[in-house]
């Protein structure tokens, strides 16, 4: 997917889009249902809702964030009491588009507004061929290099497993507790860690149609992640650690390498601007380019099937670019609108990323099966760092996804 | 029959609210354990003891109950040596008793989860206070620490440890209740007789603290046996289930899995197991009867 726009799709800022604005019902509330991404989220909310309650007086928004660790369950929990919100910001859809519960996104915005979404987030958002989710913000990965650690180790930037193996070494044997490469497969993004490494060796995680774990192109990955461990090239007990606090060493200079992604700049900026560190291309078997990229979605609930107009008032005034175009960079992330990518085409952050990007493979969201495969990944893929073998875990997360 | 429509308005209300507060939530859990209930909550109609079966059949089941009997045997006498010690010493006069007994119901009245998280951050590596005192006084040889809440056995056994520590205020003051009972001249009697203190504590005392330890034992076993919170904390990132309790195990299954009818069957067999130890405890011990 590049990012350089041949159309201009020129929105104006009047959020309107195609429906009669004036048509929607009198006093309709809307309830939304957001994770949080950073401290900041709740009071980007705050701004959007403001401003769209001024110009749609007739409408209230409630505003209801979550922790991304509760979120799942609050939402699975409102469902089963039949109090769903209208609308849902989260990962995973399919399961609700299953079940029935979901608008169509072509039923809840304006036609301008649904052309200025990037074609392969589109498709990445589809069940069946309709598309349920809206494209909401978008991530790639990235390798995080310690400069200062590696020269002082005498160590390469890596791009290959190998090689980064070699250099992760190095820095390890700085001593101090100094880890060469920080690798998180804890429970709190253990799936994000375990594409990079079983991509990387050319494997996936399957298809819309199938969740395939349990495959030899996945072996590769999963025996060389044994391999960094028992070699000591990464952190001590890496099947139990989390990204973030994980994230937060390497910020403190104690890590050699690290996969990170757009907002650990803004992180790193934040918290030690006198790290030394560069961004490079994930190491693969091969050396051949590859990047994770994730999509969270919004989705419009269908409820009591009253409120489609008031939806897409929300979702056109919320993806002009003026409105949306603040959030994403306030969160650091990169947009999924042909006009977003437009506004953000000089921002010099975001470069490394938006190189990578065309080589980015995404989760198979839309399989209804992705929700177990993912809580399978968080639960069992760290067993890598202990006594049972690469082909053992494989199969134990392959046996849940199948059982859930 | 007759009697008991008189009697009704009176014991109406409290009958209504064990209805509404007791009984049906047990009821729903039963009820949604014989149901096929979607990732989403959608009910997909009764599937019979299906949910049973895929519980038991799951590989570490056993493991898993295993490991809770010895969480709240452990965890409950424990925490039942070091209240009788408290207590005792509590029961005696010194300057500034009443500040000691203060300080024992500290733990009580902090909220469980912030003191494990303390605790939990303390055994972080890097930057953990527990771990660089045991770097700092040359216990640990590694610089960044040792992975406390990273092993299944380490990290449990932090996890009885804080459980004792947050159980110990309340068994300790119903002990501390219980020795206000016990009569002086029973005690002035034993030492006339000239029985040493050691004696005197446990053929005298000790028999008199009966009703107060059984009902102390009685609740802290269902206390220990739900208790999420410590287990949550502590052995959360620990991946497969090898640290893993019946309750975090229903908490596995109701978050992370989404399989809501799967942890309803698991928490009806925990609500049965609960109240097997209890039955059983009550047949042997007879915690109600008098010595």
């Amino acid at each position: 997917m590049v990012i350089t726009l041949a159309a201009t799709t020129g929105l104006t800022a009047c959020g309107f889009g195609g429906s009669s604005g004036e048509a929607t019902g009198d006093g309709t509330t809307l309830d939304l249902l957001v994770p949080s991404y950073s401290d900041a989220t709740q009071g980007l909310w705050d701004d959007v809702i403001a401003g769209f309650e001024e110009e749609n007086p007739d409408i209230d928004v409630n505003l209801q964030v979550e922790s991304w660790d509760n979120l799942e369950s609050v939402i699975a929990t409102k469902i089963q009491g039949g109090d769903a919100p209208d609308i849902y910001n989260g990962g995973p859809f399919a399961g609700f588009a299953e079940d029935e519960l979901l608008y169509p996104v072509e039923d809840v915005t304006s036609d301008e507004t649904y052309a200025d979404f990037q074609p392969t987030f589109l498709e990445n958002a589809q069940v069946g061929g309709t598309t349920y989710g809206l494209p909401f913000i978008a991530s790639a990965r990235a390798l995080f290099v310690n400069d200062a650690l590696l020269e002082e180790a005498g160590a390469d930037v890596p791009a290959t497993w190998d090689e980064l193996l070699d250099s992760a070494k190095k820095v390890s044997e700085l001593g101090g507790g100094v880890a060469g490469y920080g690798m998180p497969l804890g429970s709190e993004e253990a799936q994000a860690e375990a594409a990079v490494w079983l991509w990387g060796g050319g494997g996936s995680f399957g298809d819309s149609e199938a969740i395939t774990i349990d495959t030899p192109e996945n072996l590769p990955g999963a025996e060389f992640v044994k391999t960094m461990i028992d070699e000591g090239a990464t952190q001590a007990d890496p099947g139990a650690t989390d990204r973030s606090p994980l994230f937060d060493i390497f910020v403190q200079g104690k890590v050699g390498m690290q996969v990170g992604l757009p907002p650990s700049v803004g992180q790193i900026e934040s918290d030690n601007p006198e790290l030394e560190y560069s961004i490079h291309p994930i190491p693969t078997e091969d050396g051949s380019p590859f990047t994770l990229g994730v999509a969270d979605h919004l989705m419009a609930f269908q409820n009591d099937g009253d409120k489609q107009e008031a939806i897409t008032a929300f979702f056109d005034y919320f993806y002009t670019a003026d409105v949306y175009v603040p959030w994403v960079q306030a969160e650091g992330f990169l947009p999924t609108t042909l006009s977003g990518s437009e506004q953000l085409a000089g921002e010099e952050a975001l470069a490394p990323f938006l190189e990578v990007l065309p080589d980015a493979q995404f989760y198979p969201t839309t399989n209804p099966d992705w929700s177990a495969t993912d809580s399978a990944f968080k639960a069992l893929f760290g067993q890598l760092d202990g006594k049972k073998s690469a082909q053992d875990v494989l199969t134990e997360v392959q046996e849940q996804v199948d059982a859930g | 029959m007759k009697d008991l429509m008189k009697a009704l308005p009176w014991i109406g209300p409290a009958v209504a609210l064990i209805a509404t507060v007791v009984l049906f939530p047990v009821g729903l859990m039963f009820w949604n354990s014989t149901r096929d209930i979607s990732q989403s909550g959608v009910d997909g109609g009764g599937v019979g003891l299906a949910n049973f079966a895929t519980v038991i059949g799951f590989q570490y089941f056993w493991p898993i109950l295993g490991r809770t009997v010895v969480w709240v045997v452990v965890v409950v006498a424990c925490t039942l040596i070091g209240s009788l010690a408290l207590a005792a010493l509590l029961n005696k006069a010194f300057p500034g008793r009443r500040l000691v007994r203060m300080a024992v119901i500290v733990p009580w009245a902090s909220s469980v989860v912030m003191t494990t998280l303390v605790v939990h951050y303390g055994l972080e590596p890097y930057f953990g206070i527990i771990n660089s005192f045991l770097v700092d006084v040359g216990l640990i040889s590694t610089p960044e620490g040792y992975g406390w809440t990273r092993h299944p056995g380490t990290a449990f056994a932090w996890a009885m440890a804080v459980a004792v520590f947050v159980s110990l205020p309340f068994t300790t003051y119903t002990v501390l209740a219980g020795l206000q009972t016990v009569p002086g001249e029973t005690v002035e009697a034993a030492r006339i007789d000239g029985a040493s203190g050691f004696r005197t504590y446990f053929s005298v005392v000790l028999p008199q603290l009966r009703g107060a330890i059984s009902v102390a034992v009685l609740i802290n076993i269902i206390n220990v046996f739900n208790s999420l919170p410590i287990l949550r904390v502590m052995t959360g990132s620990i991946p497969g289930y090898d640290a893993d309790t019946v309750m975090t195990m229903i908490f596995k299954y109701m978050q992370n899995q989404r399989q809501i009818d799967l942890a309803s069957a698991l928490s009806v067999i925990a609500f049965l197991v609960v109240i097997a130890i209890v039955a059983v405890y009550v047949r042997v011990v007879r915690p109600l009867e008098e010595v």
